[in-house]
């Protein structure tokens, strides 16, 4: 852990020479995050030359009601990637999983490295932040999550919130969200946010987000403050089975011929529809395959309260509310008062009738 | 709440309650209403008659062919745009899926349509949805009988088919937005149902039924 | 088409608005039930109705659709008596039935309208338009509100027996027509199987109708009587829509064949009575009736397939045969005519439009009786003068004495080169010994 003046920090162009990262092999990979941004084709030069200009950051992460999940998948990688080096010199100056400090000392030092870089820093996050009863159900160091947020988020020069917990509340917010889960847009309101929601986000759409980040700063955002490069496409939109939904063949359980023989998982409950996020692009596991290719639907899991949308292998557009007599009462009340009216309207016939003049027998 | 969680939660869940309450309440007050006797000695009796009822129920779908010259194309545009309502509301397969859904039914066999003629059929469904009602805006009989209820439920019912189809087409906006607003069309029409024209769907049955079992029963056409 | 506003029936000119308001409403509410409810809350305003009325088709005029005439009607049950009755009332969504309203209406529900049932035949829902259309008229008469010449004679009849005061009275005329033709008429025998009416039309204006169906019965050894205490068989009550007086005269018909203890009630070459007497006459009094009643064309076809009746041929014209909406159309008597014709070895040339489908002679449901509805009916009669036409026979011949008038009148207006001619005629000048 070093805590250096900003002046003095080395660009990553500088770590890059240091580590006998070449320029070819440098480029190939500003053009590979280019590509996988859909940025155009030019861009690739002014990209290289930003990131290596760019500054070493400092990073906080601090996790709050969070599984750990997504460290998981930051971290997973086959193989050293440009990204790791830049990661791992990175100043990951505070994570709880990653470091070996840990008590009093470890606290000491994060504050230390947030005064140090105040203004400058980049602050991720995951896990939700509980706010009910005053925050008690997440603290850490005698201090309430929310406390810790605001704090770090007032010298944070971007937040990046990773999985859907920190976007939205995540699995902690689901019904009943008994701690009142938040994801950190909800409570820090006046520094810039990039929500890099999944449960867990793809590893290299977090890695790419940061790096484009350190290059040219918050990219274009959707309206729930995702990059739109990763996720401006529903999953439906590039699901390669997609061509079966349109001709219409389904697989119908799991086990069946068209479970088989790779057939749409609509009917089982693929929220890939309303779901956007890179899977069906990007895939997982170093492009290995994903959750559809696989066999199983969607789950919708970088899309806000994703627990509540009714069961998963329900449609997509499967019904929110159960009925507990309600509908049954209505048809009952709908009855009685039919019947109600119809016998209003036969004394009201009598009694109409009665002043006709002319005398009929019915 | 998203409107999307909106439509098809608490809007859902009302609307089926309201759908429900008012059909029954307008369906139990015609049928409880007050009846004669019929002492009248009939040509046709008991079991042949009633199957002329219930003959009728089907048969007036096509007309006479004395009527055909003068009818044809009317009844062709109506019954064509309510075909393809069917055809799109109860073999597509998304609806499919939800109707499983929402009634709680496990059918397996029942058949789907692939999604690109579902999406032609909604297209020609539209096109002779707007016949209708350019006819209905020209045509002198129609103008003249024509009031608020035919024209509130024929935008409910574009309301539906037009966020359908931009939902299908992917066209208009973001998809969960889309769906939304088509959910809450349709919720638009179970709350409309019971109180305008389209109770019609439920009328038909007993109406063309009586109206072919008092026909047979004097031995007169139906 | 504009057809002058009537003046309304005597009697009741005396009604203010107000009091002619309360009366249709009242006969309104007698309307009400499971049968109407169910016509009126299936309409969907698909307009296809007004595709089978002559009138419309005649004059292209959107006033004259069916459901339109039934429009009051409509307007008083939804407010009345329908499933949201009370909102209907308190939101002002539909208003109550004005006296302008109904007059307006009189020219829809009576100068425009046969009665005769084709509309209820081509709507999809399977509505009884007429059937709405008579609920329509029932309001009108109890307001005051019926065509003159409809009401007035209605109520001659329900208190004499007479629509209108005959030359001579019915009885004397039956006489006459019995001696000019050499046959026995029977009237007022204590107890006959069979009770016959006559149709006033051909009494006082074509006898030789009435000898020939007396003719026949006799032919055929019928064991028959007329009753002058119900001679006629035309009801003007129910043209009129008058359900009070349409009762008085059916009553009168009833007791008479109960008076002679008759099995069967004979209706003569007349459309509406069949209607009346068959259909309506056991459920206007309130109890099954104790006889058959069946039209003369019914009975004689009976009588022809139990070989009590022989008739020989007529060769060398081709006949096109009218079905009386009320007797056809509406009454099912279709086939008995056709074996009539089938057994004289007509050659029959059928109409595009025949049997159930067939157009109305336009003079129905009243429509005879109101000379200012002259012009419109004529236009109507047009198109059905011309499908006779096109059937290329050279005689005509139907089974009801109102169509007969209507056609002679049309048939003088147009100069048309056919004469109506009663079936019953055929039947009697070609009787085989």
């Amino acid at each position: 852990m070093s805590v250096r003046s900003p002046d003095s920090r080395p660009t990553i162009g500088q770590i890059l020479d240091e580590n006998g990262v070449g320029r070819r092999r440098f480029l190939k990979y500003c053009a590979g995050i280019t590509a996988l941004m859909a940025m155009p084709p030019g861009s690739t030069t002014a990209f290289a030359q930003q990131l290596r200009a760019a500054r070493r950051p400092t990073i906080i992460y601090m996790p709050f009601q969070e599984c750990t999940g997504c460290i998981e998948s930051l971290t997973r990688s086959f193989a050293p990637t440009i990204e790791s080096l830049i990661f791992d010199t990175v100043s990951l100056d505070y994570n709880h999983t990653l470091q070996a400090a840990a008590g009093h000392a470890a606290e000491a030092a994060r504050l230390e490295a947030m005064e140090a870089n105040w203004d400058n820093y980049v602050l991720i996050c995951d896990g939700s932040i509980p706010v009910n009863d005053g925050g008690i159900y997440g603290a850490s160091a005698g201090e309430s999550f929310v406390h810790q947020l605001e704090h770090a988020a007032e010298g944070a020069a971007a937040i990046v919130a990773v999985g859907v917990c920190a976007s939205y509340g995540g699995v902690g917010a689901a019904y009943p969200n008994p701690t009142g889960a938040k994801g950190v847009a909800e409570i820090i309101k006046n520094k810039p946010i990039i929500n890099v929601p999944g449960c867990p986000p793809i590893p290299e759409v977090m890695t790419g987000t940061l790096v484009s980040f350190l290059a040219s700063g918050v990219p274009a955002l959707d309206k729930h403050l995702r990059p739109q490069a990763f996720f401006g496409n529903t999953i439906h939109d590039r699901c390669y089975r997609r061509r079966f939904y349109d001709r219409g063949l389904f697989a119908e359980s799991f086990d069946d011929e068209g479970a088989r023989n790779g057939w749409c998982l609509y009917k089982l409950g693929c929220r890939g529809p309303t779901t956007y996020n890179a899977c069906a692009t990007i895939k997982w596991n170093g492009g290995t395959s994903w959750p559809v290719e696989s066999g199983h639907g969607c789950l919708g899991c970088s899309e806000p309260d994703f627990w509540d949308q009714g069961g998963f292998y329900e449609p997509v557009t499967s019904k929110l509310f159960r009925d507990t007599g309600q509908v049954a009462a209505g048809a009952a009340a709908g009855v009685a008062i039919g019947a109600a009216s119809a016998i209003a309207a036969n004394a009201r016939k009598k009694k109409l009738a009665a002043k006709a003049e002319e005398e009929v027998s019915s | 709440m998203t409107l999307l969680e909106f439509s098809r939660g608490p809007m859902l869940h009302a609307a089926l309650v309201i759908f429900v309450l008012g059909v029954l309440w307008r369906l139990t007050s015609t049928v409880l209403a007050a009846r004669r006797k019929n002492n009248a000695e009939p040509r046709v009796v008991g079991g042949p008659a009633l199957s002329g009822g219930l003959i009728a129920v089907g048969s007036r779908s096509w007309p006479h062919p004395e009527f055909i010259p003068r009818t044809g194309f009317g009844e062709a545009v109506g019954y064509g745009y309510h075909l393809g309502l069917f055809a799109i509301v109860l073999l597509g397969a998304p609806h499919v899926v939800f109707w499983k859904n929402l009634f709680g039914i496990n059918a397996p066999f029942w058949p789907t349509l692939p999604t690109g003629i579902i999406s032609v059929l909604s297209v020609v469904t539209v096109f002779l949805m707007l016949i209708a009602t350019l006819r209905r805006a020209a045509h002198p009989v129609l103008r003249r009988i024509s009031n608020f209820d035919d024209w509130f439920t024929l935008a409910i019912l574009y309301a539906l088919m037009l966020t359908g189809i931009m939902a299908v087409f992917g066209i208009g906006g973001r998809y969960e937005t889309i769906l939304a607003l088509h959910i809450i069309s349709f919720n638009a029409l179970l709350i409309w149902f019971p109180f305008g024209k389209l109770m019609h769907a439920f009328y038909i049955f007993p109406s063309r039924f009586v109206n072919g079992y008092m026909h047979t029963k004097k031995g007169a056409a139906s | 088409m504009n057809t002058a506003t009537q003046s309304f029936s005597a009697s009741s000119d005396r009604l203010s608005p107000s009091q002619r308001e309360e009366r249709a409403m009242a006969a309104f509410a007698q309307e009400f039930g499971a049968l109407a409810a169910l016509n009126l809350e299936s309409c969907i305003h698909c307009g296809i109705c007004a595709e089978a009325c002559h009138f419309y088709i005649a004059t292209e005029d959107a006033k004259y659709t069916p459901i339109l005439k039934a429009e009051p009607f409509k307007q008083a049950y939804r407010r009345e008596a329908s499933a949201f009755a009370p909102f209907f009332k308190l939101f002002g969504l539909k208003k109550k039935v004005t006296a302008d309203q109904l007059e307006q209406w009189q020219e829809l529900l009576y100068d425009s309208c046969n009665l005769c049932g084709r509309c209820s035949l081509i709507c999809p829902m399977g509505i009884e338009v007429a059937d709405l259309i008579e609920s329509g008229r029932r309001s009108m008469a109890e307001a005051g509100l019926a065509p003159k010449e409809l009401l007035d004679r209605a109520r001659k009849q329900a208190e004499s027996g007479a629509p209108e005061q005959p030359d001579k009275p019915y009885p004397e005329l039956l006489n006459e027509i019995g001696q000019a033709n050499g046959l026995e008429i029977p009237l007022d025998r204590a107890k006959a199987e069979i009770l016959v009416l006559a149709p006033r039309n051909d009494l006082e204006g074509n006898p030789a109708a009435v000898a020939a169906m007396v003719k026949v019965l006799q032919a055929i050894g019928a064991d028959f009587t007329f009753s002058s205490d119900a001679l006629v068989a035309e009801n003007y009550g129910y043209y009129a829509g008058s359900r009070g007086l349409q009762k008085k005269i059916t009553q009168r018909v009833v007791d008479a064949a109960r008076k002679v203890n008759a099995k069967l009630l004979l209706v003569p070459e007349c459309g509406h009575s069949y209607t009346a007497l068959r259909w309506q006459a056991a459920n206007i009094i309130g109890e099954p009736l104790p006889f058959r009643v069946r039209h003369v064309t019914e009975y004689l076809a009976e009588q022809l397939k139990e070989g009590k009746l022989r008739l020989k041929q007529v060769s060398g014209d081709s006949f096109a045969f009218h079905d009386p909406c009320q007797l056809v159309r509406k009454g099912g008597v279709t086939e008995a005519p056709r074996a009539l014709m089938n057994a004289l070895g007509l050659e029959l040339k059928e109409m595009e439009n025949k049997k159930g489908f067939s157009f109305c002679c336009g003079g129905g449901g009243g429509v005879n009786d109101l000379e200012r509805a002259k012009p419109l009916r004529y236009r109507a009669q047009e198109l059905k003068l011309r499908e006779i036409d096109d059937t290329g026979a050279n005689r005509f011949v139907t089974s009801c004495s109102d169509c007969r008038v209507a056609f002679a009148d049309a048939a003088e207006h147009f100069n048309w080169d056919k004469q109506p001619e009663s079936l019953v005629e055929l039947v009697a000048a070609n009787i085989k010994e």
